[in-house]
């Protein structure tokens, strides 16, 4: 981009706020019918327990549909990997399921596929996850092979070892995807030594695991006390308990100590850009990355409103300029992604390489707006109702509601959280939500990934004299 | 997968005690009614009291398989226009009522239909339902809102095809290669060539084409009566007028007669992939059935045949996925020529013929020995467990109802496929397989990185 264009876009960008002033005028069709009145959304009904192992188990009985979805959550995940094996996580939760003392991986999977389900594992910065989703009438098989799995898991050394080839593979495959490489280099910068710069394994790593690395990593983490079991879906609770404990039951938590909790990570980022070549992009992936409040801070709710009226929703600021005005881009977005011990706050857009300077000008802009202007009636009134509505629209998913109060847990939380944060959020006041804005979302507390073409994106950033650099 | 799309997207046999009251079996029905109002939109309503909220799908009988010649892609530009706002609803109000009323939208094209979605708390059924209205009445039809949606719309064909490794080439490219007649063989997101000739006017007569109540079926899933429904169904509906719509041409292919083999490079892979499709008896023939179970059979997870083959035992794939009409929808929902598609990532030391050779000595096993009942059994209650999983959302099950009923007139498919399934026989599949799972039935594409050297001089994707 040239100076000439710039200054363009800086023009535009004044008329802009007449503009988009303007536009929060536009008033509502007379003809549109109001809003109904409101039915109170029922918070989900969790049954909490601790077997004397010290599992935790939370359910959820919702007859009808004949499913049901099981997850195991156990703390300590890529953050807890030893210093020389980062990612090992990650090689664990492909490898878990490979076999056990009784079952081949083979048998897992199809014993599984047979009760309707899949296994899946993942690892998060703060735990390691195992879940699958099956007809209720097999639920007892489905419990049966998870039970097996976090209990038993055996790493073979055959399974170990075609696991690691696939996934050096596999890693060589994802440095071809521009948002594996956005997210990556974000973690690093954002992270530095912590051990939350981890986001996935390495070739180094991969190459030098051993099946008894991962075993003891294994035993280390999973263990009933350090673990939550969430059913959802359709049983009566208490025949769901005793089929729990029939399985879960003589789980033994071994003598050695869990998973220590992360240190506290940094809180301040440098503002410069950080980029990352990928020769052939016709792109530029821009993400821009702050730190943000950690679920259960007092402002955590402030944030996320404030950030539905910047750009987490399709009515937003961002998505309005930069798709809705001007088209640069297809997939704008921005989200609040909390962990244990640290909170993101993250923009997203990929755009094509001859917009890159003046998506960088859009984004800056709709960042400091949010920190000057407060947001209007409507926008306020429209963001608390979209994060209560659609929460509780997305949480008549089983699978859903089941991977949302794991992360509760690993959180440090209850389910009760799931009311109390709508609650939260519906209190929050246009005050709340410029303190939320002036202490988040400044670009000058951000920094910068570019993901593309040298060439393009040394030349289309030269005008807002940032530092340009490699990710650490 | 959902593309082309709005926007970014962004699921011990010893049964010691019964832990549901359903026995296993496991049929599951919602209670479901439709009616059909005199301007011939078909309305659909399934009651789900678990929750104050609706989910509601309006599908239309146009895809990108009937777009015109020399606009690929516009089909799926169309339905980006679809959210740009009416002469009563200027641009942004859409969003803004229904993000507003706690909910979400979207919309999306594919080779027979085009839906548009939403879903929020009950208090927002009115004001959608006047939106979903108004704009079957009428569009603001404005160049600069078409020219600002071309944007978009190349910024999600360079995001998913000409900036991604692989660019899609397993759908687009392999449907190029496999079929020969436009409908059927055209890049359905769009040459931008094609992209940017698009004209208002384009516009206005595909609205004015496809877009007419007897070419919709509007379906409502939530905590809601059916007389309820239809009532406000006729309140906002009614009164816009039935149009001819053309008839449906005929989009049969010319049999195939041989294999089709093509090698791409991919500037910005790092990894080889191969595509592998057959050509798929149409809709509702006697062998689709089985093709629908014999494409989970061998794609569906890891106890799949393909995953077991080839990832596992031959240790020749990375990664298989696949399908009857993957990834563009599932095994019932088109109304036209479409393969049983195999996407397969594989290790760079792997050669296309080691691969190909281990493909087909799986293959030619199902067809000598075909498979056991009780790996049937296995696929079957996976299938119906997965299809439960697609009921079980008010959005999704209204997305379900509104393309049956679409495609057949009715919704019946929608409960009755898990028990249509679950009679497919084993030597069904091996019957299938003999007489559709060969050579001169299929197309097969290789993707290999480009040499580092030669990344500079190739253009993006192919």
């Amino acid at each position: 981009m040239t100076m000439t264009k710039l200054e363009n876009c800086l023009f535009a960008v004044v008329l802009l706020v007449g503009l988009a002033a303007a536009q929060k005028e536009v008033p509502m069709p007379k003809d549109l019918p109001p809003y109904g009145p409101e039915k109170p959304l029922q918070t989900p009904n969790v049954k909490t327990t601790t077997l004397n192992n010290g599992l935790t188990i939370w359910l959820v009985s919702e007859p009808g549909l004949p499913k049901v979805a099981l997850t195991v959550e156990v703390r300590g995940g890529l953050a807890a990997d030893p210093e020389n094996r980062p990612g090992i996580s990650q090689l664990l939760s492909k490898t878990i399921d490979q076999g056990t003392k009784s079952r081949s991986a083979r048998q897992v999977a199809q014993e599984l596929q047979g009760a309707g389900g899949d296994f899946s594992a993942f690892a998060t910065k703060d735990s390691l996850e195992v879940s699958t989703a099956v007809l209720s009438a097999k639920t007892a098989t489905a419990l049966g092979v998870l039970a097996d799995v976090v209990q038993n898991a055996s790493f073979p050394d055959g399974e170990v070892d075609l696991a690691k080839r696939n996934l050096a593979d596999s890693l060589d495959q994802q440095e071809a995807e521009p948002r594996f490489l956005a997210s990556r280099a974000r973690d690093r910068v954002m992270f530095g030594k912590h051990p939350y710069h981890v986001m996935s394994a390495t070739k180094e790593s991969v190459a030098t695991a051993t099946p008894a690395d991962l075993r003891d990593i294994f035993a280390q983490r999973f263990r009933p006390d350090q673990a939550l079991l969430v059913a959802v879906g359709d049983f009566q609770s208490d025949k769901m308990l005793d089929a729990v404990q029939a399985v879960f039951g003589s789980w033994k938590a071994p003598a050695r100590p869990s998973v220590a909790l992360p240190a506290n990570p940094p809180t301040t980022v440098e503002h410069a850009v950080f980029f990352v070549p990928r020769p052939g992009s016709v792109q530029t992936t821009i993400e821009f990355a702050a730190f943000g409040p950690k679920r259960g801070d007092p402002d955590y709710e402030p944030a996320e409103v404030a950030n539905a009226v910047y750009g987490g929703t399709f009515s937003s600021r961002l998505v309005a300029n930069i798709r809705e005005d001007k088209g640069y881009t297809y997939s704008p977005y921005a989200f609040l992604r909390p962990y244990r011990a640290a909170g993101e706050l993250v923009s997203h857009a990929d755009v094509r390489n001859e917009v890159t300077g003046a998506s960088l000008n859009e984004i800056q802009y709709e960042l400091t707006r949010l920190t000057t202007t407060s947001p209007t009636d409507e926008e306020l009134t429209k963001a608390k109702r979209y994060l209560v509505g659609s929460e509780a629209v997305n949480l008549q998913d089983r699978g859903s509601l089941a991977q949302t109060l794991a992360t509760l847990w690993v959180a440090g939380l209850q389910p009760d959280e799931i009311g109390a944060r709508g609650r939260r959020v519906s209190a929050t006041t246009t005050a709340d939500v410029n303190a939320a804005a002036r202490k988040y979302f400044a670009p000058h507390q951000a920094a910068i990934i570019a993901v593309g073409e040298e060439k393009v994106v040394r030349e289309e950033l030269a005008p807002f004299g940032l530092s340009v650099r490699a990710v650490p | 997968m959902r593309f082309p799309t709005r926007r970014h997207a962004r699921l011990c046999l010893l049964l010691i005690f019964c832990l549901s009251a359903v026995a296993v079996g496991q049929q599951w029905k919602a209670p479901t009614s439709m009616k059909k109002l005199s301007n011939g939109l078909i309305v659909v309503v399934s009651e789900d009291h678990s929750a104050p909220t609706f989910g509601l799908c309006i599908s239309y009988g146009i895809g990108f398989r009937l777009e015109p010649e020399g606009r690929t892609g516009f089909a799926h530009l169309f339905e980006h226009m679809m959210f740009e706002g009416t002469p009563n609803s200027p641009k942004g109000v859409l969003d803004r009522v229904i993000e507003g009323g706690g909910g979400n939208n979207n919309g999306d094209t594919r080779y027979d239909h085009t839906e548009y979605i939403e879903t929020a708390p009950l208090s927002a059924l009115d004001p959608v339902l006047w939106i979903e209205a108004d704009r079957l009445k009428t569009l603001d039809f404005s160049p600069k809102n078409l020219e600002n949606q071309r944007n978009v719309v190349e910024e999600e064909v360079r995001v998913n095809v000409l900036n991604s490794p692989y660019g899609l080439f397993y759908a687009i490219d392999l449907a190029g290669k496999a079929f020969d007649t436009y409908p059927n063989a055209h890049n359905f997101y769009g040459d931008f060539h094609d992209l940017d000739a698009a004209k208002i006017e384009d516009v206005q007569k595909f609205y004015e084409q496809y877009y007419a109540p007897n070419n919709a079926v509007l379906a409502i899933v939530g905590d809601v009566q059916p007389d309820e429904i239809f009532a406000k169904a006729e309140k906002y509906f009614a009164a816009i007028p039935a149009r001819t719509v053309p008839p449906r041409p005929k989009v049969d292919e010319p049999p195939q007669a041989a294999e089709r083999r093509a090698t791409q490079t991919d500037k910005l892979a790092k990894v080889p992939a191969l595509a592998v499709g057959y050509r798929m008896p149409a809709r509702h023939s006697p062998d689709a059935l089985a093709a629908a179970v014999t494409g989970e059979l061998l794609h569906n997870g890891q106890a799949s045949r393909l995953y077991q083959a080839l990832v596992k035992d031959k240790q020749v794939a990375l990664s298989v996925d696949g399908g009857v009409n993957w990834p563009l929808g599932n095994p019932f929902e088109y109304n036209g020529p479409t393969l049983m598609t195999s996407f397969i990532v594989y290790p760079p030391k792997v050669t296309e013929d080691q691969l190909v050779a281990a493909f087909d000595a799986s293959i030619h096993d199902l067809i000598e020995k075909g498979p056991t009942q009780q790996e049937v059994d296995r696929i079957v209650t996976k299938m119906r467990s997965d299809w439960y999983d697609n009921l079980a959302l008010p959005i999704n099950r209204a997305s379900a109802l509104s393309h049956a009923t679409l495609f057949d007139g009715n919704f019946d498919s929608v409960y009755q496929t898990p028990e249509d399934l679950a009679k497919v026989t084993p030597a069904q599949i091996r019957a299938f397989a003999g007489k559709y799972l060969v050579p001169a039935n299929r197309t097969i594409i290789n993707r290999v990185p480009a040499k580092q050297d030669d990344a500079a001089k190739t253009g993006a994707g192919q």
